[in-house]
């Protein structure tokens, strides 16, 4: 899901990826790097992502991911689960205190 | 099949490619950038390949999820397809049970093949070893056997043949075992006849040179057949040692060969004989012996030298001695493998029941594809709500295609099940002389042919319903749910397209098999020259070492003849050296007429030469023509005297009568003239399709010939024959061994090949009409089905059931017609290629043309009737109520 989010702004190859998912989470995710690309692979086997060859703005050819209509969908469906258990989890601890 | 694994291939490494690509651009950005923050090269890379967790654990890692999602997807198909076809299960099975008899026959018949034609002669070797035959360069023809003389010239003059050897015998020769006649297999073989074969005895040893006798002279060792030891002597060491043959002349059993061994044939035995001329032997009858054409010869080449270089070799040696030897002038030498050699006969007949299987699987093919296609319409709502709720088109063909591919696979595991029965079928009806037919069974090569095939059934039947779901119209599918007024267009015209091809497929083999049946009725009933009912055959054998104890056998036979002619029921009785019925022609000899020119080798008249005993004619009822039979009074001290068949009379006595003219046969130095006595009809001996030869008659009683085999006609049961020829022949001597058969079944096995191709293909012809009424009849159905919306509203406005009844056959004849003029067409072309396999009906025969479109005509209206009176059942009311 967070690989869904980061791509949904932008498309990006795997370094990108994996540096923006850095950035945003402020270091506090810190995932082995090497295990993104299984992830990448397993989201565009189901058509989620896809990907095509481009410069990169180091000017070599990089591998860029981007969101496809299906992914648009996915990313929504699992925002909108998430949201639905946060607010259910948030109700909970309401309700306890 | 090979390109399709290449596209995998190169699939594959695309995609390894570019992970690997991907991968290092990461680990690089990441070195590059933690430079820039300060670390060395060697830190950063160290720090990189930390942080990435390893090149080559995240390669598999990706690679993986590859596998699994693949195989994920393929399970789910697979266990969709089971769900789906068992939720029809009537439709899996009559579509399964079509494809498994159709895949069966095919397995069955190529495993025939496979081991007939195909594998190796199972020799060390054997794609090396060649016949070494004679041609005739006057004729083009060619002929296996070859002279004495020739044989010792193309051994030494060769220098391509490791080894080559010569051999000659013949089935159902006496041997003595134990004080015990009996019939057996003899092979006189030279020197290296093994080694040829590269064979290695069982027991004992094999025949080499040092066995070779001196040239004349009779053999002393022999070598026996593994089966023909164990039956005799108990075991293979058993036969060791023991002795063969007459007393007098002993051949001692020096080995048994490999159990496996029987060449050539079903040889019981093997004894050496020497080639060379013997030492007395004059010049001029070594020259006369380059005629007498007695030995086949086998070589094996040696490794390397390609089979053109050696053919060449041996023409020139052939050709060389043309110019040598004038009896050698209109012969040179060929060469053929001896598997070619061996199956030569055979071939045409299994490559036509091949053709035959593989036509029937199409059909097969084709209306299973109408099957499913049908079924894919009906899905059509199911297909559609699928790809609407997101399943891409790729998606939805590979969901059907993997239908089709189960069941493909059941139906090819049912199919090897049918084969192996099957096979034991074709084993049991097929001719007894079918070479290495006991041998035949499921291999690794009719494992392969079996996969392949249902690869292939899933590819072709598969394919059309697949295609036909992925062009689908969503928006169309699921709008036309409601309203069935017409059928989709493209899967109508493919349907009707299948329909076409089945018909068109069985029109060629029903042509093919009526064609088949035509040639087996013309060959059953051609005039033979003879009649053949009610006639016993006794083979006996009353053996003879030397000239003098020719005068003790013909005693015997016209003894053992004498008491039958009394015995009643039996109204005619004779001796015949030759029961030619079912045999290969006997090799010509040339003949002389007494006062004409001698004549040019290859120039010269030649005729069958036939020993017989007086009665012969009047047994078999062949009408004498002209002149006297032989009588008893034409003994070895009379002069020697012939009768000749009208063949002979037309060549050489043109205009005139040949009654007290002579003429000679064999070598023209030793050989008496003989006088003419008498003219008889022509008779077809060995192959009733083969028109008659020349023949010359000489008289048993003069000297002529081995051992008569036994002739009577009766007025009786032939069987009834039996006891009494068995006591005859027990009472003057108890050592004759003796075989019976009766005329008609010799008869019946010369037609054994075009009786077998017959009623193979006749079969699958049957059932391929059946299938292709199948076809006609599950397409109209639908038709009538899909359109019942228009038949009511037809019927409403006022149509009659005689008007519906017409559409609907008028749709299905339709298709027919085109069938038959595709048909018809490829059959004329097919039929050419059968006319070797024709006897006496043209490829262009008419009443087989019009017979198959007789009964596969019937057989389409009987398949578009019932449909169409179904669609007059229907009532307007009703189903447009329905809406």
């Amino acid at each position: 899901m967070l690989i869904l989010q980061v791509l949904s702004l932008e498309a990006a190859h795997g370094y990108g990826i994996a540096q923006r998912l850095q950035q945003i989470s402020r270091e506090a995710v810190h995932v082995n790097q090497g295990s993104l690309y299984p992830a990448l692979h397993r989201l565009e086997q189901k058509r989620w992502l896809k990907s095509a060859w481009r410069r990169s703005e180091t000017g070599r050819e990089a591998k860029f991911y981007e969101l496809t209509q299906a992914g648009r969908k996915q990313l929504a469906r699992e925002r909108a689960d998430w949201e639905r258990l946060t607010e259910a989890v948030e109700l909970i601890f309401n309700e306890g205190a | 099949m090979p390109g399709f694994l290449n596209l995998l291939r190169r699939r594959r490494d695309r995609l390894e490619h570019d992970l690997d690509r991907e991968l290092r651009y990461h680990v690089e950005r990441r070195i590059r950038d933690l430079i820039e923050s300060g670390l060395s090269e060697p830190e950063a890379r160290r720090e990189a390949n930390l942080e990435f967790g390893g090149l080559p654990q995240v390669q598999e890692a990706v690679r993986e999820e590859w596998i699994s999602r693949w195989l994920d997807a393929l399970l789910r198909d697979v266990h969709y397809a089971m769900r789906s076809l068992s939720k029809s299960w009537g439709f899996a099975l009559a579509a399964g049970g079509v494809l498994a008899l159709a895949i069966g026959a095919s397995v069955a018949i190529f495993s025939v093949v496979s081991t007939v034609l195909l594998q190796p002669l199972p020799y060390p070797g054997a794609e090396r070893i060649v016949s070494i035959e004679t041609l005739f360069t006057n004729t083009g023809q060619s002929s296996q056997m070859a002279s004495g003389p020739d044989f010792l010239d193309w051994q030494a003059r060769n220098d391509v043949f490791e080894k080559m050897a010569a051999y000659y015998g013949g089935d159902d020769w006496p041997a003595v075992v134990g004080g015990r006649a009996m019939f057996a297999n003899y092979r006189f073989v030279s020197a290296d006849f093994f080694e040829v074969f590269g064979q290695t005895a069982f027991a004992g040893r094999l025949l080499t040179g040092q066995d070779v006798p001196p040239a004349g002279a009779g053999p002393t060792a022999a070598v026996v057949a593994y089966p023909w030891a164990v039956t005799h002597f108990g075991s293979a060491d058993a036969a060791i040692g023991k002795t063969l043959g007459r007393e007098g002349s002993p051949a001692v059993i020096v080995g048994v060969a490999a159990p496996g061994f029987r060449y050539p044939g079903a040889a019981d035995f093997w004894l050496p004989f020497n080639p060379e001329p013997p030492p007395q032997a004059s010049a001029a009858q070594i020259e006369a012996g380059r005629a007498n054409y007695i030995y086949q010869v086998a070589g094996k080449l040696k490794p390397g030298i390609p089979f053109t270089r050696a053919e060449a070799q041996m023409r020139a040696i052939g050709d060389n001695l043309a110019r040598e030897h004038a009896e050698n002038r209109v012969k040179s030498v060929t060469l053929v493998p001896l598997q070619d050699r061996l199956t030569g006969s055979v071939r045409m007949t299994l490559w036509a029941l091949l053709g035959a299987v593989g036509v029937l699987w199409l059909i097969a093919c084709a209306n299973i594809a109408n099957l499913l296609l049908a079924r894919a319409t009906g899905r059509t709502h199911e297909i559609a709500l699928r790809a609407a709720l997101g399943a891409g088109r790729g998606r939805v063909a590979r969901q059907l295609l993997t239908e089709s591919c189960v069941l493909a696979g059941a139906a090819g595991l049912a199919g090897l099940l049918l084969a192996s029965m099957l096979m034991q079928g074709i084993v049991a009806l097929s001719p007894g002389n079918l070479p290495r037919i006991a041998d035949v069974r499921m291999d690794a090569t009719v494992l392969l042919f079996a996969f392949a095939l249902s690869l292939a059934s899933t590819l072709l039947f598969g394919l059309a319903p697949a295609l036909h779901a992925s062009r689908l119209n969503l928006s169309d599918a699921l709008k036309g749910s409601g309203s069935k007024l017409t059928a989709p267009a493209a899967g109508a015209r493919l349907r009707a397209g299948l329909v076409v091809a089945e018909v068109a497929l069985s029109v060629i083999l029903l042509v093919t098999a009526g064609l088949l049946v035509r040639s087996l009725l013309a060959l059953q009933h051609v005039d033979l020259g003879f009649t053949k009912d009610r006639v016993l055959v006794a083979y006996t054998e009353y053996a003879v070492e030397n000239e003098a104890e020719i005068p003790a056998r013909i005693r015997f036979y016209a003894d053992v003849l004498d008491r039958l002619r009394a015995a009643p029921g039996v109204s005619a009785a004779a001796g015949a050296a030759y029961i030619g019925m079912g045999l290969e022609p006997r090799t010509p000899r040339d003949y002389w007429v007494e006062g004409r020119p001698e004549g040019r080798a290859g120039e010269r008249l030649q005729a069958e030469f036939h020993a017989v005993t007086e009665d012969y004619f009047k047994t078999l009822e062949i009408p004498l023509l002209a002149g006297r039979d032989f009588a008893r009074t034409d003994t070895q001290g009379s002069p020697q005297v012939v009768i000749i068949n009208e063949s002979l009379a037309r060549a050489a006595f043109p205009g005139e009568s040949p009654i007290g003219k002579r003429l000679r046969t064999g070598t023209s130095l030793r050989a008496p003239w003989m006088e003419i006595i008498g003219v008889v009809g022509d008779a077809r001996w060995q192959d009733p399709s083969q028109p008659a030869q020349q023949v010359i008659f000489a008289a048993s009683n003069q000297g002529f010939g081995n051992s008569p085999s036994i002739l009577a006609r009766t007025s009786l049961d032939e069987a009834s024959l039996v006891t009494t020829i068995r006591r005859l022949l027990n009472d003057a001597n108890p050592t004759v061994p003796v075989k019976f058969k009766t005329m008609e079944e010799l008869f019946d096995d010369t037609l054994a090949y075009p009786r077998f191709r017959t009623q193979v293909i006749g079969l699958f012809a049957s059932v391929a009409t059946v299938l292709a009424a199948v076809g006609i009849f599950s397409v109209l159905a639908f038709l009538v089905g899909q359109r019942t919306r228009e038949l009511a509203i037809r019927r409403a406005l006022g149509a009659q059931a005689a008007d519906v009844i017409r559409f609907i056959v008028g749709q299905g004849l339709r298709l027919v017609a085109i069938g038959f003029v595709l048909g018809l067409a490829g059959a004329l072309a097919v039929a050419r290629l059968l006319t070797g396999l024709l006897y006496e009906i043209g490829p262009w025969d008419a009443v087989t043309y019009l017979g198959t479109i007789a009964v596969l005509g019937s057989a389409a209206l009987l398949a578009t009737l019932l449909p169409a009176i179904r669609a007059t059942t229907i009532t307007p009311t009703v189903v447009l109520r329905q809406e």
